[in-house]
């Protein structure tokens, strides 16, 4: 690279920055006086309103630092070909003017405004909307976790035919070798059978693997409703079963046989599970229930997902969508393509296709009845009104219902096509369509903001009655929402994002150096952390500083092993307190250091970036080149963090490493697994360092513990966090509602003693009102 | 340990057998290309058909070998196409082992090799499970999708008529490989939705985009520019869609999708109807060279279909158990065989009259129906002399004859329809019942 363009890239990196909230109005002369200075030394590289100019500095003038952070820095650096040559006033002047005139979020809100935009449903919305949607047709039952299936034993005769009930009790899992002996006392070894049932928790969406393993013969369902009139029997000489999701019934060959499936799942809801077993005169008898979930590792389904309880089942659409623009850092429903106007009609296809399998229960009616036009009528307008969120016009229901049951056309037929006709419709792809202000739209708003879903019975009773006009009203509801699992989900979405979860993927480590650090263990980590921000966001205090303060982890005895704890052997997960100078919150959690590390090191980089951006709320513009750490290009007897001292040593590098840096070395105390050390590379670990707020004051930090003290303080991380979870909310910025709508949230957040979940009511409830206030 | 793993499952496991996953291909994409022009050479088409609970032999076989003179009872509805048909007598099902008579007669008849012991029990013998290889009519699909010239959109059809809802050695007659038992697709609709499913998807998909389109429209009326802008973009692709569709719908089908009687259920009144629909579906298949090579299985063994429609209430496995003397019951049983016959001259009939599309002839000159049963006779549950009955041509067999063998293992027939087709295997299912190569029926 040529020095020339370095150079460029120089000014690029440092003018990164950041936001001091409201500062006091700059002086008119200053600003007078920052112009001519702009405009005789600055103007022809980065433009006249800092947009840079072609092929000398392309990037925008834009960041949050403070005028006088700018100030310093435009001293120090500019112009890029006299570096120093500027004044100390005329770089304040000049500061003070790019700041107001364009470099600060505020300038830039003025000069763009920010508009609330009409927005297509997610990929996630659409989901869960059609979960709903169907679900809404019979009667809902969801099942939390009670850590256990139910289990009947039967003693069998003759052939596979359950002679004799003998146990009833609760298994905390699947995964048993009765060996060549009888499950229970009062059962004959040769031959037996057992029906576990109950239901399964999904803690996130995406696609489960199962695995059911026995040399005898068994049956897994997840997610089916049984056909009416299927007892629970091994005998299955005339039954018409739903298809099993494995089905392994038959032994062959006295050889252990395994058999997976692939199951789409939503989080946050809980699904019908069954698993029939029977063994006849083979020599062994085992059966094992295994799950990968999504980002998980193979396991046995553990007791705190199963329940003894039961569910219905849902209607997961299993289209793959393109991914939905995160450009802004949230997935939102902003641009359309031919491939998503595609996965759209495909899904829409095969929901359409799931309901013609089911109309008998959902029209109750059957085929050539005389009331079956009638009924897929009926059904057909129900489906329309619920899935537009609003009530069908007469003309509406003429052309998206009855156009359809034709002369000629099959009433199945017709329904097939009312049913794509509503769902590929805008007035279901796109919520906020008519900009209506009225109770039905509030209703939707409020389903999509706490649930990305579809208003349910409450709420479209709600909105009829009128109940929806008041702030007062709104909050009751969004209260009442809030209990409900599907805000649950969203809510655990929101912090897989707040803690880039969704990124980390692969967190292996190198097997040598890191023995024992395997999949399961990522895997209970993973589950260490769900339940962590669980505990914390749904406690009483729903603390937002717990979540970065707290002196303890969530571990389970496989854990607590690898980590030098102690907890009791037949514990699941339990809270394990550690010396609170270690251990602080989501920061220390070993799932996140680990994630943000190379496979043999820490990386202060990746945890510096993370908590500059996700913790502090401090923006990074991404680097001005690409430098790949290769370990060994380095002195072997370096620490790590002096590797990346001396790696991001240069000035081109400290505009945005001066930031990263002494945040990652903070966390210098633990190694790519999390665990905490005090010696790295055989010298003595140093975790001390000076961070510089984006106001320019100097925190000085020494470890873990310290970082988490300033963040849990600071105003702007408080901001970025309720920002985030604005926008993950609303899937629009806080400033498109109303200007100083963040500042109000953050105050009331402030008031409320950091309560999160009251936060996202208030989220809620200023989404619909503020949205009443403004203009399209 | 020996973990025999299996075929990954998928929940819409019917999706799967498409060849074509859903999921993984374009909702637009233009159907595979059903009569691409291919090299001149003829196709050969088989059709494997099960029907259960053996015979009545004096009612069925020809009594002299070679050429035929008229049918007895039993194949009395073949008897237009009897130049066509050879009918062999003499094969056996020698494979023992595990499973009673009926289970190794029903798993062993196309694979011709053992079942692995396992936990389920029949009236006799020992317990059995699934059989240990895989059955004739996927090995010649396999063999035949590997040639570009004899590849086809499914590799098999799998049919049923009244096949229970259950999978077990007596249900399964197609096994795509050890411990691989193919289920058999008895739903006339879901048969139809394979095959067609796809193009009638796009045809209700087109219907409403009309309707999007209007809404698109009114819905921009009450939008700022930029919201504007999106919707008019959605617009964009809803149009190129359309086109999209005109397009598809002009690749026009050989033969057009059968119009099915609605409100056909899988059950036993049905089967008339159901029968009807799935041969009608397999002559399209046929026709619109989806496939070459389908099974059809009439109930299953042991099955007890009540052929009311014939006056026989009484179920079929029941009757088959009663013995020689009971002139009732013998003479339900002709009747329920016959029913089967008619159904496979119907079948032949619609080949028959069903133009090769392409090339020379008619279907039925590349086809062949291959009539065969999991015993030779019920009552005494023999595996000797079982009924195999071959209408139609295409393998250069010589017909119009009866063919009259020496207690013959049926192995090697499966190795003459291997070798017919190019496939020149040297044994199929158990070797030590190959070892005399295939049989000559040239």
């Amino acid at each position: 690279m040529s020095a020339r363009t370095h150079s460029l890239f120089r000014l690029a990196v440092c003018l990164m920055g950041l936001s001091v909230g409201c500062a006091a109005a700059p002086d008119p002369a200053l600003l007078k006086r920052g112009a001519a200075v702009y405009r005789q030394d600055c103007v022809r590289c980065h433009g006249p309103k800092g947009e840079g100019v072609a092929r000398k500095h392309d990037e925008p003038l834009t960041g949050d630092r403070s005028v006088e952070a700018l100030a310093t820095y435009i001293q120090r650096t500019m112009p890029e070909d006299d570096p120093g040559s500027c004044s100390a006033e005329d770089s304040a002047a000049v500061a003070a003017y790019i700041h107001d005139a364009f470099y600060s979020p505020e300038a830039r809100a003025k000069l763009f405004p920010v508009r609330k935009e009409l927005q297509r449903l997610t990929h996630r919305q659409f989901q869960e909307s059609v979960a709903d949607l169907l679900a809404g047709f019979g009667k809902v039952q969801q099942a939390t976790p009670t850590g256990g299936l139910n289990a009947e034993y039967w003693q069998s005769k003759g052939m596979n035919k359950k002679e004799r009930s003998a146990l009833k009790r609760t298994d905390a899992f699947v995964d048993v070798d009765y060996g060549t002996n009888s499950p229970t006392d009062d059962i004959t070894a040769d031959q037996f059978s057992v029906a576990w049932s109950g239901s399964l928790w999904a803690p996130e969406s995406g696609t489960y693997e199962f695995r059911l393993r026995t040399p005898n013969g068994a049956r897994l369902y997840v997610n089916s409703d049984l056909a009416s009139g299927d007892a629970n029997r091994r005998d299955d000489s005339d039954a018409k079963r739903q298809n099993a999701t494995i089905d392994l019934w038959v032994s062959s060959g006295g050889q252990m046989r395994e058999a997976t499936a692939a199951v789409p799942l939503l989080g946050g809801r809980s699904y019908p599970l069954r698993v029939d077993f029977f063994k006849f005169k083979e020599t062994n008898a085992s059966v094992r229930l295994e799950w990968r979930p999504p980002h998980g590792a193979w396991a046995v389904v553990p007791p705190q997902v199963l329940s003894t309880n039961a569910s219905t089942s849902w209607v997961v659409v299993s289209t793959p969508f393109p991914a939905d623009d995160s450009s802004h850092g949230y997935a939102r429903g902003t641009a359309v393509s031919k491939a998503w106007l595609d996965a759209v009609s495909r899904a829409s296809v095969e929901v359409a296709g799931v309901i013609e399998g089911r109309l008998g229960s959902l029209t109750g009616s059957r085929e050539g009845a005389t009331n079956r036009v009638a009924a897929l009528k009926g059904f057909a307008g129900t489906l329309a009104e619920r899935a537009w969120r609003r009530p069908l016009s007469a003309k509406e229901r003429a052309s998206v219902v009855d156009g359809f049951f034709a002369k000629g056309v099959a009433p199945e037929t017709a329904l097939k096509r009312a049913v794509l006709r509503i769902l590929t419709s805008p007035e279901f792809l796109y919520p906020g369509l008519e900009g209506r202000r009225d109770d039905a739209a509030v209703a939707g708003q409020l389903a999509l903001a706490l649930w990305d879903s579809l208003p349910d019975e409450a709420l479209r009773t709600a909105a009829l009655e009128g109940q929806l006009k008041t702030a007062d009203q709104i909050r009751t509801q969004a209260t009442r929402m809030l209990s409900d699992p599907r805000a649950r989900a969203k809510l655990t979405g929101f912090f897989h994002h707040w803690l880039k979860l969704e990124e980390a993927t692969d967190i292996s480590k190198d097997p040598k150096t890191y023995p024992g650090f395997d999949e399961a263990v990522v895997s209970d980590l993973r589950w260490s952390l769900e339940t962590f921000l669980e505990h914390v966001v749904w406690s009483e205090r729903s603390d937002y500083r717990e979540l970065l303060q707290a002196d303890y982890l969530y571990l389970n005895p496989r854990l607590a092993a690898f980590y030098g704890a102690k907890v009791p052997g037949d514990a699941g997960f339990v809270p394990v307190k550690f010396d609170a100078s270690q251990r602080a919150g989501v920061l220390t959690h070993p799932l996140l250091l680990a994630a943000f590390s190379y496979h043999r090191s820490s990386s202060p980089i990746h945890r510096g970036v993370f908590l500059t951006r996700n913790v502090l709320g401090r923006t990074l513009r991404p680097p001005p080149m690409a430098i790949e750490f290769m370990d060994d290009r380095f002195d072997p007897s370096l620490t790590m963090r002096e590797k990346v001292t001396e790696l991001t040593g240069k000035a081109s590098c400290m505009g945005c490493h001066a930031t990263i840096n002494p945040l990652g070395f903070s966390l210098e105390h633990f190694d790519a697994v999390g665990r905490f050390r005090t010696v790295d590379n055989a010298k003595p670990v140093n975790a001390t360092a000076e961070y510089t707020t984006a106001d320019g004051q100097v925190v000085r930090l020494s470890g873990a513990r310290d970082v988490a003290n300033h963040a849990a303080e600071s105003p702007e991380a408080r901001r970025a966090f309720v920002k985030q979870l604005f926008q993950h909310t609303w899937k629009q910025a806080p400033m498109a509602f109303a200007p100083d709508l963040l500042g109000r949230l953050d105050a009331q957040f402030l008031r409320d003693s950091h309560h999160i979940q009251r936060l996202w009511i208030e989220i809620a409830v200023a989404g619909v009102t503020e949205g009443k206030e403004t203009k399209r | 340990m020996n973990v025999l793993k299996h075929q990954r499952l998928d929940r819409r496991g019917f999706v799967r057998d498409l060849g074509l996953a859903a999921a993984a291909v374009p909702f637009l994409a233009g159907l595979p290309s059903l009569n691409a022009a291919r090299t001149k050479r003829p196709p050969q088409r088989i059709v494997f058909i099960f029907t259960p609970n053996g015979t009545v032999p004096p009612l069925f076989w020809p009594d002299a070998e070679g050429p035929h003179s008229t049918f007895k009872r039993i194949l009395a509805p073949l008897e237009p196409f009897k130049d066509r048909v050879l009918t062999i007598q003499g094969l056996c099902n020698r494979v023992r082992g595990d499973g009673d008579g009926h289970m190794r007669g029903m798993s062993c008849l196309l694979t011709g090799i053992e079942l692995f012991p396992g936990n389920i029990q029949g009236g006799s013998d020992t317990p059995a499970g699934w059989a240990s290889g895989p059955s004739i009519d996927q090995e010649l699909g396999r063999f035949l999708q590997t040639r570009a010239e004899t590849r086809t959109r499914f590799a098999t059809l799998d049919l049923g008529v009244a096949v229970p809802n259950r999978a077990d050695p007596w249900t399964r007659w197609s096994y795509a490989g050890p411990n691989q038992p193919v289920a058999p697709v008895s739903d006339p609709y879901q048969v139809f939705e394979r095959m067609f499913g796809q193009m009638k998807d796009q045809e209700s998909l087109g219907s409403v985009l009309d309707g999007v389109r209007a809404d698109l429209k009114r819905a921009g009326k009450n939008l700022g520019k930029e919201d504007r802008a999106l919707l008019e973009k959605h617009t964009t692709f809803v149009r190129e869609m359309e086109r999209e569709l005109k397009e598809a719908r002009r690749q026009k089908l050989a033969r057009p999708a059968p119009a099915l009687e609605p409100g056909v259920s899988t059950d036993n009144d049905d089967m008339p109807r159901s029968s009807v629909m799935q041969s009608d579906l397999l002559v399209n298949a046929f026709a619109n060279d989806m496939t070459r090579v389908a099974s059809l299985q009439y109930t299953n063994s042991v099955g007890q279909a009540r052929m009311k429609w014939i006056g026989v209430d009484e179920g079929h496995h029941s009757l088959s158990h009663d013995p020689d003397l009971n002139e009732g019951s013998q003479e339900k049983l002709a009747k329920i065989n016959v029913w089967f016959a008619e159904q496979i001259a119907a079948l032949a009939k619609k080949l028959q009259e069903t133009p090769e599309p392409g090339g020379h002839g008619t279907l039925l000159d590349h086809t062949t129906l291959l009539w065969t049963n999991e015993l030779g006779k019920g009552n005494s549950h023999t595996l000797e002399n079982i009924p195999f009955v071959l209408v139609g041509g295409g393998l250069g067999f010589r017909s119009g004859r009866a063919v009259k063998l020496d207690l013959t293992p049926h192995n090697r027939l499966w190795m003459a329809l291997a070798h017919a087709v190019g496939n020149e295997v040297k044994a199929f299912g158990n070797p030590k019942f190959c070892d005399k190569g295939p049989l000559g029926l040239a």
